[in-house]
């Protein structure tokens, strides 16, 4: 056996293998969904927003630009203003937001709303 | 001279789609500080470096340009550009015409230019002003007058208590005469060494009187080291003429100049404070 076939079997040739991963399920529509906060420093800014929002769901939303230390806009799901005044839902929507985001975040809420109604009538 | 004379050319533009970091490259390479923002060949904004500093790269030029862009048309004055750039407080003007940009000037491009043409000493205007501001006034009403004062023996000052005490008195016969001026109405510049001049909207009466009290001024003031301080006036009043007609001579804004200037000298020849040349009529024409 020669020199060179020796170093063969002491060191085999390495083997490389990928892995292919998928990960299915089903795209979020609207991505946004009731209330999107973009932070001033986010990657995308208010105009981007509304470039997006009007694409993917015309006519849907509203965009509100903000004077706020940490967020440059809120966009608001319009059927939400349905059920509570703007002036209402904001500053709850803010509050809550600056709990938890940054100026560099986007920060998407959900938003359930649930009125109770208790009427009386005649009988 | 307009601004279009100082420009900054070719102008670089960006779209309000493209990203700050788009933004940070472009003007890195184009070494300049500033972009006019454009949708459809439309002015829509401006983003400078200043707006991109701590933005993030993705953010697109549309959320960080700022939208109240202060602009001027190509034919725009020097000083009507200095007018804007102090009244916002910004360091640049896009030029603009149909709504599209068409140029940039600066604030430090800007007052090159116009050092060009403030005197230095005095801080008054130099003599060009004096053509422009007539060709203004002319333009906005019918009347206007030129006072020329000239010092007297101002070489003497000069030749006793040498220049730099010359110069002295020179500043401080500018301050005297600038606070008799009224803002929008007199204009005020040095001509020419020891030699003044007043372009105002005053009619020429008035204007004499104006004159009257910029030597007495100057009589009364109490002048460092006891120096004696006088000037002769001289003032020629102008009328736009209605129209090209044949007949009547029409004159120029520098006639009329010329004809205050001769008017201070006949002042002084004869020892009075003020000498009125009269009225003409006058050409907007520029010469």
């Amino acid at each position: 056996m020669g020199e060179k076939e020796a170093g063969q079997a002491r060191f085999p040739e390495p083997t490389r293998k990928g892995e292919i991963i998928l990960r299915l399920s089903e795209f979020e529509f609207p991505p946004m969904q009731d209330v999107l906060l973009t932070g001033r420093k986010a990657p995308i800014g208010p105009e981007a927003v509304r470039r997006m929002v009007e694409a993917l769901s015309p006519e849907q939303y509203e965009i509100i630009r903000l004077e706020h230390p940490l967020f440059d806009a809120v966009v608001l799901k319009k059927s939400l203003l349905k059920l509570l005044p703007r002036e209402k839902l904001l500053p709850i929507i803010l509050e809550e937001g600056e709990r938890v985001a940054t100026e560099n975040t986007i920060v998407k809420v959900h938003v359930s709303v649930v009125i109770h109604v208790s009427r009386a009538v005649e009988l | 001279m307009r601004v279009q004379d100082i420009m900054s050319q070719p102008l670089v533009t960006i779209s309000s789609d493209w990203s700050v970091r788009d933004a940070v490259e472009l003007m890195d390479r184009m070494k300049i500080g500033s972009l006019p923002v454009v949708e459809d060949e439309r002015l829509v904004g401006i983003v400078t470096s200043r707006d991109v500093r701590g933005a993030h790269p993705n953010r697109l030029v549309a959320d960080v340009m700022r939208m109240d862009v202060v602009t001027v048309t190509p034919e725009s004055s020097l000083w009507e550009a200095k007018e804007l750039l102090e009244q916002h407080g910004i360091e640049r003007l896009v030029l603009v015409e149909r709504d599209s940009p068409v140029g940039i000037v600066t604030k430090s491009r800007l007052y090159a230019e116009l050092g060009k043409h403030v005197d230095s000493l005095t801080g008054l205007e130099r003599a060009g002003l004096l053509q422009r501001k007539a060709a203004e006034l002319l333009k906005q009403g019918e009347e206007i007058t030129v006072i020329f004062l000239d010092l007297d023996d101002f070489g003497v000052i000069d030749k006793e208590y040498g220049h730099v005490f010359g110069d002295e008195i020179l500043m401080l016969v500018a301050k005297t005469l600038r606070g008799l001026m009224t803002d929008d109405v007199d204009c005020l510049c040095r001509y020419a060494g020891d030699e003044f001049a007043v372009v105002t909207a005053r009619p020429l009466d008035e204007a004499k009187q104006l004159a009257l009290r910029m030597v007495t001024a100057l009589r009364t003031e109490s002048w460092p080291r006891g120096v004696k301080v006088t000037g002769s006036a001289g003032v020629a009043g102008g009328r736009r003429h209605p129209g090209r007609q044949a007949g009547n001579e029409i004159c120029t804004v520098s006639d009329l100049i010329s004809m205050a200037s001769l008017a201070s000298t006949s002042a002084k020849k004869d020892r009075k404070p003020v000498v009125v040349a009269g009225k003409v009529e006058l050409t907007e024409e520029v010469s």
